[in-house]
């Protein structure tokens, strides 16, 4: 159905079906090979005797001088004296083309004849003296008899037509035991397949073991009953287990360091609660300015602390990604109309269509507050370069025409909670955070003077490398 | 100056609104997106405050509606969202400025009158006339360098007149930029105000256009003489 998506077959049944696939064919071919083997096998064992009995008739075969037939002496085998015994032989010639009028015959036969079908008739004629293996209807019309026969066509001596001597033997024991074999070996195949499948899936089972510890172990950390994935895997899982462990406790750090920007908050805003609830106790109005300040300073507290957690916990995101170019190419459309009474000019150079390897708000603050940062002291121009490095980085370097930072400016900016212009207004989180943000995706954030004299901002960010 | 703001938190549009009114502009009220929208497309307002998380139509939406129906006043968005590519989107939807909330009244005050200076053309906040002097920030008038008292109303006729200095303003475009729309609009109420204001200013400064309106003379400007 289109919109659904099926989850995935599980492993094991995946596994034991692709054993399945290749193991039942091949035994269906192998039970047809070692039938059809049986079959030649036991018609080659079938047809000896037979051959033996037409060559022994016609050594024994004597022309009398009336050019009848007789047989010197009798077949050794009683079969041949007893009716319908299943053991025929015929000496005849070819009439009609397609019938052998009997010259001599068995006393089996009981003066019956062996119908005989035209291929085989000029299967006669072609071979000369080799011998020719067929199947006939028998004479016992009643058992519904089946005879294998081999024939020759020979000329004897003092004869001119060439005769047909025939030995045939009811083939009913030769299909019986071609039909026991076939069925021996099916149920045996057959046997042998469930086995091979239960092996397999036993065998998988078996080696998936592991990884129904891990997801069971998973399970109890998740539940609270275990604080990491414990326990021996063998070396193709033990890196999951590894990873999972480090994932877990990079989860635990972020909810421990969030927990205490949440406490860090509540404890500064505390003080300004307390002054507001003293000065509402003391007097039925509180001077506004009093109030202005303390919600100053708690709006500036919730301001800094929310800006802080956000960048501890998002700094090491994994698995997040970002396009460099709409960040860019949004704020360099955007600054000159925020700035408009500035007549801002940001020119863009370098690479285009670079994957930042975090969160796309982080990337957004960084970027966003750097070229701020450059809008907002610029005199009127500013430089946005991004260029590729080697080892999956990327720098970004933001230039303006402004004033510059001197040395012990740059190191104060750079300072923990720092901001050197309380006084402008801004957007910005304040570079210190920009540099936290990028120290936390491994990347780093540096200050230099610009071509211009003003500032230079050396952004490196690790970035998504192609496969 | 007549300004919308288009606000779902009661509380702050009813200090917007307060605090607008004491700097001398008539103040409209929208508490959802729908809404916001409907006023700002029927009435000529001068500038607009909109939030961007508003029920019913988001303030981005109603921003790209009003654009896309060539609506031209200056927008400033006020909205607890800092992110820069919401303010990305905010300028790329049409805002003319963009002010993140916890905010100060004066700071979106300052940004309100730079946005209508900018409209109308002007670089301060003070508009001269000869020895007439319109102060927007500070919601006064001066002639010859002394404070004249002014009611609100007379004070939004002269502010608007003034930013449209020069040019003929009919009655009708008075009473739809210094009403806001709970008042009870009657045209013949502007006529009194000019003439109150005709008392306190000077009345050759004000001409009277017949059947056309009223404009406000600049002494300085050859256009009307």
């Amino acid at each position: 159905m289109p919109g659904v998506k099926r989850s995935p077959p599980s492993l094991v049944s995946s596994l034991v079906r692709a054993a399945a696939l290749w193991a039942v064919p091949g035994l269906i071919l192998v039970t047809l090979a070692l039938g059809l083997v049986s079959r030649n096998s036991s018609y080659r064992s079938f047809d000896e005797p037979l051959e033996s009995t037409v060559l022994g008739l016609i050594a024994s075969v004597e022309t009398r001088e009336d050019g009848t037939l007789r047989l010197s002496r009798e077949l050794p085998d009683p079969r041949y004296q007893r009716a319908l015994s299943g053991k025929y032989w015929v000496i005849g010639t070819v009439e009609n083309g397609d019938e052998i009028a009997p010259i001599l015959s068995s006393r089996s036969l009981y003066g019956a004849s062996l119908p005989v079908s035209k291929p085989t008739i000029s299967a006669l004629a072609e071979q000369g003296q080799d011998p020719v293996r067929f199947a006939a209807a028998g004479p016992d019309i009643d058992a519904n008899e089946s005879l294998r026969a081999v024939a020759r066509q020979v000329v004897l001596p003092n004869m001119t037509t060439p005769v047909v001597v025939l030995a045939a033997a009811d083939r009913a024991p030769v299909i019986r035991s071609i039909r026991n074999f076939i069925l021996t070996a099916i149920v045996l195949l057959l046997v042998l397949t469930l086995g091979l499948i239960f092996a397999v899936y036993a065998q998988v089972r078996l080696g998936l073991r592991p990884l129904f510890d891990l997801g069971r172990r998973i399970a109890d950390v998740r539940e609270g009953r275990a604080a990491s994935v414990e326990g021996d895997y063998p070396p193709e899982i033990s890196p999951l287990a590894t990873e999972l462990n480090s994932l877990i406790s990079h989860n635990k750090s972020i909810v421990d360091r969030a927990q205490t920007h949440v406490g860090n908050l509540a404890h500064a805003l505390k003080t300004p609660i307390a002054v507001l609830r003293n000065e509402a106790e003391a007097a039925d109005t509180t001077p506004s300015h009093i109030v202005a300040k303390q919600t100053d300073t708690m709006a500036a507290q919730v301001d800094h602390h929310l800006r802080r957690a956000r960048a501890a916990a998002r700094g090491q995101a994994i698995g997040v990604r970002a396009d460099m170019d709409p960040v860019i190419d949004g704020l360099v459309r955007t600054l000159p109309r925020i700035y408009r009474d500035k007549d801002l000019t940001i020119d863009r150079t370098g690479e285009t269509a670079l994957i930042f390897r975090g969160n796309p708000r982080d990337l957004e603050d960084m970027i966003g507050n750097l070229m701020d940062n450059a809008a907002k002291w610029t005199a009127s121009r500013i430089d946005v370069h991004v260029e590729k490095m080697e080892d999956g980085f990327c720098r970004v370097r933001i230039a303006d025409d402004g004033p510059g930072l001197t040395a012990d400016e740059i190191e104060t900016a750079l300072k923990r909670g720092a901001r050197l212009d309380e006084a402008t207004p801004g957007s910005g989180l304040g570079l210190s955070i920009v540099k936290d943000l990028a120290d936390a995706y491994k990347g780093s954030l540096s200050f230099s003077r610009s071509k211009a004299g003003g500032l230079q901002a050396d952004l490196l960010l690790p970035i998504a490398v192609e496969a | 100056m007549r300004v919308l703001i288009v606000e779902d938190d009661a509380d702050l549009s009813r200090q917007l609104k307060s605090a607008f009114k004491d700097a001398g502009y008539a103040v409209d009220i929208a508490n959802d997106g729908e809404e916001g929208h409907f006023l700002g497309d029927t009435e000529p307002y001068d500038a607009v405050i909109l939030d961007l998380g508003l029920p019913l139509i988001d303030g981005v939406s109603v921003l790209q509606k009003w654009r896309a129906d060539g609506k031209t006043f200056p927008v400033l968005i006020l909205t607890a969202r800092d992110q820069w590519s919401e303010k990305v989107a905010g300028f790329d939807a049409g805002a003319d400025d963009y002010l993140t909330k916890p905010f100060h009244v004066e700071e979106l005050m300052a940004r309100l009158r730079a946005l209508l200076r900018r409209a109308a053309g002007h670089t301060t906040d003070t508009i001269e006339l000869g020895d007439l002097m319109v102060d927007n920030r500070a919601a006064r008038a001066f002639v010859d360098g002394m404070a004249i008292k002014l009611t609100s109303h007379e004070f939004r006729l002269l502010s608007y007149m003034a930013a449209h200095k020069g040019r003929v303003i009919s009655r009708t475009e008075l009473v739809e930029h210094i009403y806001d729309q709970d008042f009870d609009r009657d045209s013949n109420t502007i006529e009194v105000f000019v003439g109150r204001l005709r008392k306190k200013i000077g009345t050759e400064r004000i001409e009277t256009v017949r059947g056309l309106g009223y404009r406000l003379l600049d002494p300085e400007s050859e256009n009307t003489d």
